[in-house]
């Protein structure tokens, strides 16, 4: 059986591949929309990139002659794009070597510092991401107190232009931190209470008083880039992403959220907000829900609470989405299937967890207009899987849609396989 | 009779005291001839107190002493009516008079040389060379903390270095050097701790192990032999080596880690500990050397803030609340104690610490024993002190009642028989109600408490209103000064008086100022005298709400070890890993923490006994334990010893952990069994450990009994330092070419050194041998032998195939074996190569682009080699990973297609055989270890949870259990947080919040403490 289905791929994917169909329809998937709902015997029709069918295949018909090209899927799983949001995938290759990393600039404020002209979509990170079901990511700059704007990119591109999925969706604050320590990584020094929080988020205000302000001037000439880079913030076209994880620093992140009144805050990180239940929600910030798969922060928590906080948020209706930044997060990226999986081991519902890397970061991050969930008037950018996308055993992807245009599901690492696999087998003979 | 020895003595100290004459500029002094002091309550040594006792002083000596002693006329005498005497304390501990240690400078390169002068040990940690009393100076300042506290003699050292050197016994006062150095050379101090040597090695506690070992070998074979190269450390310490020997630890569990050294060398060593030995009673009962403690009890948590006080660990709070029980918990776990001084703050922290500890049941005489008889004993001085003896040196303190059981001030320091008055306080009583007369106006004073310590309240009158106001009230010696802040009808401000007593204190008076700075004279006459009142309670005996310490105490700490019991899982899926494959409907039976029995019929009844624990695993999998290959967890100061090339001599093995969260974390996702590797910061690395996850027991109960040898090695980008910056570019290796050259030159070394010893055996035999010597032990040349003699198998560290392929070539051509290579990333392009030498490789699932050596790695490669008949792991060398390894082993489904009973093995049975433990570890098997998880499904399934895990039979994660855990935990840390905002609220010292940093070790984590190292792995 599992061989059957390897031959298939390697003589579909080819064709699929050079040949750009316009009408494909896809019949008897197992359709995950993105948005809670399943579908399980699907019919799913794509026209010039976008969804222009989704139904039941038992109780509707269809045309052959409609479709340049029909797919059985057998009850394979599609599922919409899952979204990497706050990774640096793109933006570095080999973390070890400095010249690769082009994630960070020098200063604290660098609001005009833009991840969208860095990133290399020829990445060979982001063919093995892609390979696992994660179609979108955001480029996120790391560093400061104000790391600079992210962009969100389609990971299957010529150039950075093409692969723009939204330019400038927003800046990334790093959040004073109102605990401290840990130290430098030879000597242990304990975590204490940062004594000057106060200060430092004084200081941040102070860079928003100025931005803001700037942001109703009109002069035409001499205008400071790095402030012109705020205003799209007052304005609530450009998102303001708050790095934190501590309750302390979430209760401060909504109250200066209100302050400065930005249409569209996120909490990014958020491992105590759901503690802050309610106020998180009365606040409508939503949160990029830090690493799954991390270990807990206090001795005493319980040992699967990084597991659970998925679910501790759905519980109390907070908006969230899963991202996996930390180490060897572009890497990494492609293991966003597994944690929402792990959510879902630990009470999220199979379609909660897809929706937590798939819809629910498209809402978060503002493109799930055309992304983000399987439904008609949506770009088709999505994959089909033999099996659950979630578990390790299953996620096996074979075909794979961006914008209605069919991408490779190989990479290199596939080819080293192939290429030893061969090696030994000629060996053999 | 009595009077001959008395005149016998006084000969015996004249002719002392002339056996050294200093010159003097003018004209001699005399001192008394005889002092008395009488009518006190004396401590004469630990359970003998007598009342209304005399003691009688004569050249620095107590030469009688007793209720009814005959006191010379011309005796100088004192009557300390009421006052209670104690033996002068002696500090075990100190560096009192020492020079401060001078920072060298700080260089970012490696130091690989001592910088030293002179034929000194090669180390620059082991200098037994420095004598304190080569340095000794009268430091009255450093003194004066010591004496108020009641101490009078103290050992002195440099504390700095591994091998510190000798100590000198002083007595703490102004004498000149000669007088107060009592005894020249009184211990030999040791710890793990390098102080400030510069040199890159050692650079971990195992290192600083295995290079106080090699460095007593080699003063055994300086000691021995009588051809050597002459060194003046090892020529010091061979005379002073048999000095009571002191060693400064940071932790319970380095006290074992000594005591290891020191019963390998056959020395009886006593231990300056770090105040939580009570986390380690059992473990601690054989130590037969004395634990010195310190009464560094910590100060509550400020606590108010609740956003900051979850932050505090519950360990930390836990220790809180313990740490005032650790003298009496060792004194009574059969221990010797002594106390010392070091940790506390001030004199007033000590005594206050002292009593906290006589409340949780240490005796009045133990505590006093602790501090005076025990140190004596310890330094074989208990002839000259630790006790007010006829014969002995006359140093005491004198207390205004007893400090033991009463907040007593010190009065006098007595100091080889010199009084050093502390305080002087007058003895006419000031308590009562004066009425003062103050530039003519009257105001009403109460002065309450007692002469050491008075109150003092002041009536003030406004508008008819009496208004109440604390007076600050100090007296010294006759003087008294009363400051009070008025606000009546007369004045605004601050009185500031001062006066002396009169009339036996029946009037005070003198001058001040008024709160308009004007300078006036007051007089006070007591109205009414009231007897002192007894301001210090009886201190009261409080053990019974002392919570025990927790199995380790930490959150999720066992109450108790558990029992083995005999269990029987029933109608259980059964992945054996066995030829029966996967069983369905089985019953297991397990005793004595073993796999007792399989029952594969259900037909067959099944007989269970009463007492035994049933389990239904209907609906669930049982599988054997999760074995992580590579792993890094519960390991102390250090998984590097990168300070040379080569350090086969070190051992994770001596430096296990037990109190790390994260075995506990582990056990909660299956693990029951791990290699603790050393890092990969060198090419031949250490000695590894190799345990089973057994939360609650002591290290030595963790490290699995007669386990196969292991040493890591490694290769690549860590070991020639490619990623640790511009400056680390001095230790060779610097490229993959000189990583090859480290391994030849290691064995050939250990070959040459193996024939060095044979030779040696060889011509025992004939004649002359007598005058033949045993060669030098090498530690880290006979670990190298054991690789050569396959005693102990290699697990190395590696990516690329280049370098793969070397070693195997440097193995092949040396004669030795790669039993596995561990991350092996490209192994899959070597996998023929590495089938052919025999090798295994224990991988990463998925793991890539960290590091430019990761750049072709794949997802395949299990698959890949395991194809070619290789034996593969997969393992986690993270902590966090560590918990989930059953995902990783899922991903081989994923990529390569393997079979799901070949992927579960891949963290199960491989790891047992790569680690030779696949006799007893690793299947369902009947005989072999209970060390067995029960899932909720199928353990590759991303939805699977752990049930339960045990090792050895014992249930040690058991899911329903931690969630009664979490709440234990969370119930303990309300009750602790009440318990510290009581303190909080009467006003007693707080700290803030404080988190210590617990790193997480990775392969190339270089240093002993720290946080999370960069992306390198």
């Amino acid at each position: 059986m599992k061989n059957r289905h390897i031959i298939l791929l390697f003589i579909v994917c080819p064709f699929l591949l050079f040949g750009q169909a316009k009408k494909i329809l896809f019949t008897n998937g197992y359709l995950h929309v993105g948005n809670g709902q399943v579908l399980e015997t699907a019919l799913l029709g794509v026209v010039d990139g976008k969804i222009s069918l989704v139904k039941n295949v038992l109780t509707s018909t269809y045309k052959k002659g409609d479709w340049d090209t029909i797919i059985e899927l057998n009850g394979q799983h599609i599922y919409p794009a899952f979204v990497a949001p706050n990774s640096t995938l793109g933006l570095t290759e080999i973390d070890a070597v400095r010249a690769t990393r082009d994630y960070a600039d020098v200063g604290e404020y660098n609001p005009h510092v833009r991840t969208q002209i860095a990133f290399n979509s020829e990445s060979r990170v982001i063919e093995t991401v892609r390979t696992n079901g994660v179609l979108i990511s955001q480029a996120t700059p790391r560093g400061g107190s104000i790391s600079g704007t992210s962009s969100i990119m389609s990971l299957s591109a010529w150039n950075w232009e093409e692969a723009t999925i939204l330019n400038n969706d927003g800046i990334h604050v790093n959040w004073p931190e109102s605990n401290h320590g840990g130290g430098h990584w030879t000597e242990s020094e304990p975590k204490i209470r940062n004594d000057n929080y106060v200060s430092q988020k004084q200081k941040l205000e102070g860079f928003f008083e100025m931005a803001s302000a700037y942001s109703k001037s009109k002069k035409e000439f001499d205008r400071d880039i790095r402030l012109d880079a705020m205003n799209e913030c007052f304005l609530g076209e450009k998102r303001v992403y708050f790095h934190a994880n501590e309750l302390q620093q979430i209760l401060d992140i909504i109250e200066f959220s209100k302050k400065y009144n930005l249409k569209k805050p996120v909490i990014v990180g958020g491992y105590d907000a759901y503690l802050v239940g309610n106020r998180l929600k009365d606040s409508g910030i939503p949160v990029m829900l830090m690493r799954v798969h991390s270990l807990p922060e206090h001795e005493e928590d319980a040992v699967d609470l990084p597991y659970r906080l998925p679910a501790l948020l759905q519980a109390q209706g907070i908006p969230f989405c899963l991202q996996n930044s930390g180490e060897m997060e572009a890497m990494n990226a492609r293991n966003l299937p597994f944690q929402a999986g792990t959510a879902m081991a630990y009470g999220l519902s199979e379609e909660e967890a897809i929706r937590a890397i798939s819809l629910s970061t498209c809402e978060i991050l503002g493109i799930d207009k055309n992304y983000g969930s399987i439904e008609v008037g949506k770009y088709a950018t999505l994959f089909v899987s033999k099996g659950s996308a979630l578990d390790m055993r299953t996620n096996q992807v074979s075909t794979i849609l961006m914008q209605g245009k069919f991408v490779p599901v190989d990479n290199f690492q596939t080819e080293l396989y192939n290429k030893y696999k061969r090696k030994y087998e000629s060996k053999q003979k | 009779m009595k009077k001959k020895i008395l005149l016998y003595l006084i000969c015996f100290f004249a002719l002392q005291i002339k056996a050294q004459i200093i010159p003097q500029n003018g004209t001699i002094a005399s001192s008394p001839e005889f002092i008395a002091l009488k009518n006190a309550s004396v401590y004469i040594r630990p359970g003998l107190k007598i009342e209304k006792a005399s003691i009688l002083i004569s050249s620095g000596k107590i030469i009688d002493i007793g209720k009814k002693i005959t006191i010379p006329k011309n005796a100088i005498e004192y009557d300390l009516e009421g006052k209670t005497i104690v033996p002068a304390f002696i500090e075990l501990y100190s560096n009192i008079g020492m020079p401060k240690g001078s920072e060298q400078n700080y260089s970012p390169r490696p130091q690989i040389e001592s910088s030293k002068k002179g034929a000194y040990y090669w180390n620059e940690a082991i200098h037994p060379e420095i004598e304190a009393h080569n340095f000794f100076t009268v430091d009255s300042k450093a003194n004066e903390n010591y004496l108020k506290s009641g101490f009078g003699f103290a050992v002195s050292h440099v504390q700095d270095g591994i091998v510190r050197g000798s100590g000198t016994l002083v007595s703490l006062g102004d004498e000149n050097r000669s007088k107060n150095t009592i005894s020249l050379k009184s211990g030999m101090f040791y710890s793990f701790s390098k102080g400030s040597s510069n040199q890159s090695y050692p650079s971990s506690q195992m290192g600083s192990i295995a290079l106080l070992r090699q460095s007593l070998y080699d003063l055994k074979f300086y000691s021995e032999n009588e051809k050597h190269d002459q060194s003046i450390s090892l020529e010091r310490w061979k005379e002073d080596i048999s000095l009571p020997s002191f060693f400064k630890v940071n932790d319970k569990w380095e006290i074992l880690r000594a005591e290891k050294i020191a019963s390998e060398f056959q020395l009886k060593m006593n231990y300056i500990g770090s105040g939580n030995e009570y986390a380690a009673l059992s473990s601690l009962k054989s130590v037969k050397g004395s634990l010195i403690i310190p009464l560094n009890f910590p100060e509550a948590y400020n606590v108010k803030d609740p956003y900051l006080s979850r932050q505090i660990p519950l360990s930390d709070m836990k220790h809180w609340e313990l740490a005032a029980s650790n003298p009496s918990l060792l004194k009574n776990n059969g221990n010797t104690i002594c106390l010392t001084y070091n940790g506390s703050k001030t004199p007033d922290d000590f005594w206050k610490n002292l009593r906290k500890a006589i409340t949780r049941g240490l005796k009045v005489d133990d505590a006093l024993g602790a501090l005076t008889m025990e140190p004596a004993k310890i330094l074989k001085m208990d002839t000259e002190i630790g006790s007010l003896e006829i014969g002995k040196i006359a140093s005491f303190s004198v207390y205004s009642s007893d400090p033991f059981t009463s907040d007593a001030s010190l009065l006098e320091s007595w100091l080889l028989g010199e009084q050093k008055v502390q305080k002087s306080i007058s003895e006419n009583s000031i308590i009562g109600k004066y009425t003062m007369n103050i530039n003519g106006k009257s105001y009403r004073i109460e002065i309450s408490g007692s002469n050491e310590k008075p109150a003092g309240k002041v009536e003030t009158f406004k508008s008819k209103d009496t208004i109440q106001q604390k007076a600050l009230i100090l007296l010294n010696e006759n003087d008294v000064t009363i400051q009070f802040n008025c606000d009546d009808d007369a004045y605004k401000g601050s009185f500031n008086l001062h006066g002396k007593i009169a009339g036996k204190g029946s009037v005070l008076e003198g001058d001040g100022t008024l709160p308009n700075g004007k300078w006036i004279t007051w007089s006070a006459i007591r109205a009414q005298k009231e007897s002192e009142k007894e301001i210090e309670k009886e201190i009261e005996l409080n053990t019974d709400s002392i919570a025990k310490p927790w199995l380790p105490n930490l959150a999720y700490g066992m109450d108790s070890i558990p029992k083995f019991q005999s269990i029987a899982i029933k109608n259980v899926t059964v992945w054996t890993n066995e030829q029966e494959g996967i069983l369905n409907n089985a019953t297991i039976f397990i005793e004595n923490g073993k796999i007792k029995r399989v029952e594969i019929d259900p037909k067959k009844s099944v007989e269970l006994a009463k007492d035994m624990l049933i389990i239904d695993g209907k609906g669930k999998h049982l599988t054997s334990g999760i074995i992580d290959e590579h792993s890094h967890i519960a390991i102390s100061r250090g998984v590097n010893e990168g300070g040379q090339a080569v350090t086969a001599e070190v051992s994770i093995g001596d430096v296990v952990n037990p109190d790390d969260i994260n075995i506990y974390r582990q056990l909660s996702g299956g693990v029951t069994a791990a290699q603790l590797l050393h890092g990969s910061a060198n090419p031949i690395g250490g000695q590894s450990a190799l345990i089973k996850l057994k939360w609650g027991f002591s290290p030595d109960e963790m490290l699995i009994k007669d386990a196969p040898k292991f040493i890591k090695c490694a290769l690549g980008e860590n070991v020639k330092q490619a990623n640790w910056g511009d400056f680390n570019t001095v230790r060779f290796p610097q490229s993959r070419m000189g990583v090859e050259q480290v391994f030849y030159d290691g064995f050939t070394r250990a070959k040459a050194y193996k024939k060095e010893w044979e030779d040696y055996q060889v011509n025992l035999g004939k004649i002359g041998a007598s005058t033949i010597f045993a060669p030098r032990k090498d530690l880290e040349l006979e670990v190298l032998n054991e690789i050569l003699d396959s005693k102990r198998f290699i697990s190395c560290h590696s990516y690329v195939q280049s370098e793969i392929n070397m070693l195997m070539h440097v193995a092949d051509s040396m004669g030795f074996k790669i039993n596995t290579f561990t991350h092996i990333l490209e192994g899959y392009k070597v996998a023929d190569k590495m089938k052919k030498h025999g090798a295994g490789g224990s991988t990463f699932s998925d793991w890539w682009a960290y590091k430019f050596e990761v750049n072709d790695a794949i997802p395949y490669n299990a698959k890949l080699m395991q194809d070619q008949g290789l034996v593969v792991a997969i393992n986690s060398d993270d902590a966090e990973m560590g918990r989930r390894l059953n995902q990783e082993a899922a991903k081989s489904v994923k990529y390569g297609g393997m079979s799901e009973e070949e992927a579960w093995k891949m963290v199960t049975l491989n790891p047992a055989k790569l680690l030779h433990l696949d006799d007893r570890m690793g299947s369902v098997k009947i005989g072999k270890d209970a060390d067995l998880v029960l899932w909720t499904g199928n353990p590759l399934s991303i939805e699977s949870k752990v049930e339960l895990t045990m090792i050895d039979g014992l249930i040690l994660y058991n899911r329903n259990n931690n969630l009664a855990l979490e709440e234990r935990n969370t119930k303990e840390r309300a009750r602790l947080i009440n318990k510290m905002l009581e303190s909080n609220e009467k006003g007693e010292a707080t700290k803030p919040f404080i988190k210590k940093g617990r790193r997480l070790y990775h392969c190339d984590t270089h240093g002993e403490e720290g946080e999370e190292s960069e992306n390198q792995h």
